[in-house]
C-alpha cells in the first residue's frame, strides 16, 4: 500500500474533481460548440491515460456516443467500455461504480429502457455535479446519481442485477470491501462486468507513487490476487475476457494491463 | 431515491423533502432511524458517504 487509505481517497477525489471542473469550465466557454477535451484539463493523469475525446472514441464506438453530451465523453477516464459487453437487457437494474461524468450510465440507461434503471455511484462532488448536468441534457429519466463510497454502498441487499465499473476499483485501497459490497447488492444470479487495471505479476506495477495511483497504475495489483478477491467474495465463473498491456511514454512496459472481467453471483 | 439504503446499517431511509422540482427532490435529507443519522440531499444529489467521510 503506497500511503494510508484516507490519503489515497482524498488524492483521487481531488484529481478527479479537478478533471470534472475542467470539463464544466470548458463547456461554459464553448456553450455553443462541442467540448474540446484536449484543452480541458491542466492534468491528464486520469485513470488509464490521457483524458481526451479521441481516446474515449476508441473505446466507445462513435455511434454509441453520438447522442450523448460532449461533456460526458470528455470526462470519461475509463479503460474499457463495460456496457458494450454487459449484454444489458430491458428492465435490468444497473449500478455503475465510479460513474464520473456519467457516460456508462447513459449508455446503460438506453439499453435497459424505461422498465430498468441505472444508479451511478461516485464519491467526488464535482463529478456528480457534472454527471447531473449531463443527465439533464440527455433527458433520460431512468438514471440517478448518488454520492457514496464503493466500499460502503448505500444500496439494499440484492437490489441490482448488474454492476458495471470502468477502471475504478483499482483506485480503491480496500478492494475486498468493494467486492464484498458488490456481492451483497447484487441479486442472486446477478453479475459484475468490470474493466480495470491489474499488474501482470506479484512484483506489481513499475510505478507506485500517488500520481501513479491516480493514473490507475499504482493501485493495480497482481491479476491473480484480484481474481482471487472476487472468488473469496463469493463470485463464481470469474473470467478474464480481454487483456491489453500498458506501456509508459517511452514504451517501457509498466507491468500492468487493462482487463475486462466478468463474474457471477450464484443464483 | 427509493432504492437507496443507509451506507452503514443498510437499513431503510426516510425521505425529508425541502424543495422539489417536478418529482425531483432538489434539497432535503434521507434519515436513518436505526443509526439516527441524517444524509443531506443537495442540488438533487444525495450524499450517502459514511458519516466519518463526509466533509
Amino acid at each position: 500500500m503506497a500511503t494510508n487509505q484516507d490519503e489515497i481517497k482524498r488524492f483521487v477525489q481531488e484529481r478527479y474533481g479537478a478533471r470534472a471542473r475542467g470539463v464544466i469550465e470548458l463547456a461554459a466557454v464553448q456553450e455553443t460548440g462541442p467540448a474540446d477535451a484536449d484543452a480541458c484539463c491542466e492534468s491528464d493523469s486520469g485513470c488509464c491515460g490521457p483524458a481526451d475525446t479521441e481516446r474515449a472514441l476508441r473505446l466507445y464506438n462513435e455511434g454509441q456516443v453520438a447522442g450523448l453530451p460532449a461533456e460526458a465523453v470528455a470526462a470519461s477516464a475509463g479503460c474499457g467500455n463495460p456496457t458494450a459487453l454487459a449484454g444489458l437487457k430491458a428492465g435490468e437494474r444497473v449500478l455503475d461504480l465510479g460513474s464520473g461524468g456519467g457516460i456508462d450510465c447513459f449508455l446503460a440507461a438506453q439499453q435497459v429502457g424505461q422498465s430498468g434503471r441505472v444508479t451511478g455511484l461516485d464519491m467526488t462532488p464535482d463529478m456528480l455535479a457534472l454527471a447531473n448536468r449531463n443527465l439533464t441534457t440527455t433527458g433520460l429519466s431512468n438514471v440517478e446519481f448518488v454520492q457514496g463510497e464503493m466500499e460502503a454502498m448505500p444500496l439494499p441487499d440484492a437490489s441490482v442485477d448488474v454492476v458495471i465499473s470502468n477502471c475504478v476499483i483499482c483506485l480503491s485501497p480496500d478492494k475486498d470491501a468493494v467486492f464484498r459490497e458488490t456481492f451483497r447488492v447484487l441479486a442472486p444470479g446477478g453479475r459484475i462486468h468490470v474493466s480495470d487495471m491489474v499488474a501482470l505479476s506479484p512484483e506489481g506495477p513499475a510505478q507506485t507513487d500517488a500520481e501513479a495511483w491516480v493514473a490507475c497504475v499504482g493501485g493495480a495489483e497482481d491479476k491473480a490476487v484480484y481474481l482471487d478477491r472476487l472468488q473469496r467474495a463469493g463470485f463464481v465463473g470469474v473470467e478474464t475476457t480481454d487483456e491489453d498491456l500498458r506501456f509508459d511514454d517511452e514504451g517501457v512496459p509498466l507491468n500492468v494491463a487493462s482487463v475486462k472481467i466478468v463474474a457471477h453471483k450464484p443464483a | 431515491m427509493e432504492i437507496l439504503a443507509c451506507p452503514v446499517c443498510k437499513g431503510e431511509l426516510a425521505l425529508q423533502v425541502e424543495t422539489e422540482e417536478g418529482d425531483e427532490v432538489m434539497e432535503g435529507a434521507l434519515y436513518c432511524a436505526q443509526c439516527n443519522e441524517t444524509y443531506p440531499i443537495t442540488d438533487s444529489i444525495p450524499n450517502l458517504l459514511p458519516p466519518q467521510l463526509r466533509v
